[in-house]
């Protein structure tokens, strides 16, 4: 069970524009995006391709600086990749191919500025973690869509940051997978009481996994509604199969209807 | 399929065979000017003599030589300029195509020009040499460097790597494998263009023998050693083709 | 997001006539006129070789050697690649063979079929042919193997017969391959041809490069290496053009 120990993470009044004013090809992303994340919390972004939701995450962890508005973490305002604070894992494997899987977490580490004694030890305990104690030493090339992603989480585990980032990380499994990764991320998050933001097109997975969900418009991507799931980690299939998960996710249809035909009805 | 295998081997050893009987029944008969082709008996005790007398060294000692400092030259050269290139966009817009295009100038056109600054000796094979490794090399780094996978930039950062952490753990191996492919061309055409140099104008090398053969008119030493020099080639790049997958298997 | 101030065409302009500039400015101020030629010598060189017969009796040479080597190596390429590519047993015994005589160094028998054809055009030709006929087997051998056997089949099953499959199913597909092939033999043929020529010439523009390196006229040695080189890069220039052109349909 978390608890909400209080805020860790502000978004205030954030936009994200590409372009100058009067450009054509000016694109707004982001508009006006304020949230609030609560510690220990699982909030979900869901919206129409293109929403600005990736680049909320983006900004969140510093790899992009918002055209208006600030963002902070901890209170402090975010500048640049907090490493130390949030860890990233991105959709497609961002696993190093050159590199074995154990290799991959000892290297974040060492990135992260890890003692060399302690990586060992860290990235042991990441991938027993992920379950993949006995592909140390594969190579990425030799592994499954799922093993693949879960070498990623492990990577990710391994720095021991307070907040996780996930840019649609099961997109690229087949939904009978997505589903036990999800399962097992639920597990993970009430054992270890991480903040973790989640981007994902799935319906599904939004109510299963979230504590709130952020529900996103079309582009100038704004954020139309927050709901609340209210219940509790770890969700087990009981949840899957429950009326309010269903009920939750037709809220999430309705919603979101409209906002994904108008970005196909866009000619772009 | 196998069996198939088996009968394309043997058309091919009695095409071979094939191939030979008449070079002996061309020369045994004196169908052919022996100083054009001289006999095959005669030029296989050449070639073993060749080999066994070790006489091939002084010039094979040139020719590698000539091909070592070319390749260092060009490999140096090649991958500084490269990786400095390919760091920004507009550079690699405007420098890529102007090393594809000079590139498509045969470059043995500026041996005659060579051949005026350095002279005979092994500098104009050098100064050729790694004038043509030079651009398989800059064109593969270029493309090996600028395309290195956003995606792993961005995890990397997100990490928190630092400017060398970032180069080394991260664009160096993403780039390995298509750098090392641009070395391996450098090297052969490097390789070629000293013996086509050292035919051309030359006072020593393999090249130069086969030449001085020639013209002395002792066609079978001249067999003897184009016989060597054609060995070399496809040991030197056997090894190299070895080595290039050598390396890229233990990279993952 | 601001763009390059200048586009990147100009800007490679701009770097050639910069080094054009470093090299008359060097040249004038440093160079030994036996060796070095200020860019504005070689101009006035090849303007001289407009109205000097011989040296353009020399280029003409050189060209008609070009030109009949390519074309004797698409006589015998284009049908020899066609009976490999398309022969199964042909492709498995005498492909090997093919891919072993390109793999030697040519320029080890260079001497050797100067020996065989003499010093005038004919060697030049020959060892541009050697040069520009394994290019073109090669690739269309390669074009062969990459037909997709559904256009086949489903031309078989229209009925249509095995010399209508050849004529309108392969032989078009061929074409992006030929010019490709047509492409690099082009490349080729120049090697050998100018390797040859370098070696030995009477009457090509390898008797006239080693003149005027051996009498030390570099404005000359250069205007002619640069006439060869625009040569070059035209004839390049053209069959890129045309491969491409021919490859419109191909993915």
């Amino acid at each position: 069970m978390t608890e909400a120990n209080g805020t860790v993470i502000t978004v205030a009044g954030v936009s994200q524009v590409f372009g100058a004013a009067g450009d054509p090809r000016r694109v707004v992303a982001l508009d006006n995006a304020s949230l609030v994340v609560e510690r220990g919390e699982l909030l979900c972004l869901i919206g129409p391709s293109g929403c600005g939701k990736s680049t909320l995450l983006n900004l969140i962890g510093g790899l992009q600086t918002p055209s208006t508005g600030e963002v902070s973490i901890d209170g402090e305002k975010v500048r640049g990749p907090s490493p130390k604070k949030v860890a990233y894992m991105f959709q497609e494997s961002a696993l190093f191919p050159w590199r074995t899987v154990i290799d991959n977490v000892k290297l974040g580490l060492a990135f992260q500025g890890v003692a060399k004694g302690e990586r060992d030890q860290r990235a042991d305990e990441a991938l027993n973690a992920v379950g993949l104690r006995d592909f140390a030493n594969h190579y990425p090339a030799q592994l499954s869509g799922g093993m693949k992603q879960r070498a990623q989480l492990a990577r990710a585990l391994g720095l021991q940051t307070d907040i996780l980032l996930m840019d649609e990380p099961f997109a690229a499994l087949d939904e009978q997978t997505r589903m036990v990764m999800g399962e097992d991320l639920s597990v993970l998050l009430a054992r270890t009481g991480k903040t973790i933001i989640f981007v994902t097109h799935s319906l599904v997975e939004a109510v299963f996994l979230a504590d709130r969900v952020a529900v996103f418009s079309a582009r100038p991507g704004r954020i139309k509604e927050v709901i609340s799931v209210a219940e509790g980690h770890p969700r087990n299939r009981s949840f899957m199969t429950s009326d309010k998960l269903s009920r939750l996710r037709n809220q999430l249809y309705e919603l979101l209807h409209d906002e994904i035909r108008k970005t196909l009805g866009e000619s772009r | 399929m196998k069996e198939r295998r088996w009968i394309y081997h043997l058309v091919q050893l009695a095409f071979v065979g094939a191939l030979l009987g008449l070079w002996q029944f061309v020369t045994a008969n004196g169908m052919v000017s022996p100083i054009l082709l001289p006999s095959l008996s005669s030029s296989w005790d050449e070639f073993v003599d060749l080999l066994w007398t070790g006489s091939y060294l002084p010039d094979l000692e040139v020719t590698l030589y000539e091909l070592v400092v070319a390749f260092a030259i060009a490999a140096t050269l090649g991958c500084m300029v490269g990786y400095l290139t390919s760091r920004t966009r507009y550079s690699v817009r405007v420098f890529d195509p102007l090393f594809a295009g000079i590139f498509s100038i045969p470059t043995i056109l500026l041996f005659p020009l060579y051949v005026l600054f350095f002279g005979l000796g092994a500098g104009s094979k050098i100064a050729i040499g790694s004038t043509i490794a030079f651009f398989p090399v800059v064109l593969n780094t270029i493309a090996g460097f600028a395309n290195v996978d956003q995606l792993y930039i961005r995890a990397a950062r997100a990490m928190g790597a630092s400017g060398p952490q970032m180069f080394w753990s991260v664009m160096l191996p993403a780039a390995f494998p298509v750098v090392i492919t641009g070395l391996r061309l450098g090297l052969l055409l490097a390789f070629l263009s000293i013996l086509g140099s050292e035919t051309i104008a030359s006072l020593a090398g393999l090249g130069h023998r086969i030449v001085t053969y020639a013209e002395s008119m002792d066609p079978a030493k001249m067999f003897a050693y184009i016989f060597f020099a054609v060995i070399m080639a496809v040991v030197l790049s056997t090894a190299v083709n070895y080595l290039e997958a050598r390396v890229k298997r233990g990279h993952g | 997001m601001k763009g390059p101030v200048i586009s990147p065409g100009y800007a490679r302009l701009l770097i050639i006539i910069g080094l054009l500039v470093l090299w008359e400015v060097g040249a004038r101020v440093d160079g030994d006129p036996l060796f070095m030629s200020p860019p504005s010598d070689v101009a006035v060189a090849l303007v001289g070789f407009l109205s000097d017969t011989a040296v353009l009796d020399a280029i003409r040479t050189t060209l008609y050697e070009l030109v009949t080597a390519f074309l004797l190596a698409i006589v015998v390429g284009l049908p020899l690649g066609l009976v490999i590519g398309l022969q199964r047993f042909a492709r498995g015994s005498f492909y090997p063979i093919v891919l072993l005589l390109y793999a030697i160094p040519q320029a080890t028998i260079l001497p050797l079929v100067i020996l065989a054809f003499g010093i005038g055009p004919p060697s030049k030709i020959a060892f541009g042919f050697t040069h520009a006929v394994f290019p073109i087997i090669v690739t269309i051998v390669a074009g062969v193997q990459n037909m997709n056997p559904t256009l086949l089949t489903a031309a078989r099953s229209m009925g249509a017969s095995r010399f209508q499959v050849f004529v309108n199913i392969v032989l078009p597909h061929m074409v992006p391959a030929f010019f490709t092939g047509m492409r690099l033999a082009m490349t080729a043929d120049l090697i050998g041809v100018l390797l040859a020529e370098l070696y030995v010439s009477q009457a090509g523009v390898g008797h006239y490069t080693r003149l005027f390196t051996e009498s030390f006229q570099p404005a000359k040695l250069f205007a002619i290496v640069a006439a060869l080189a625009a040569i070059a890069v035209c004839l390049n220039e053209t069959f890129r053009r045309a491969e491409r052109h021919m490859s419109r349909w191909h993915d």
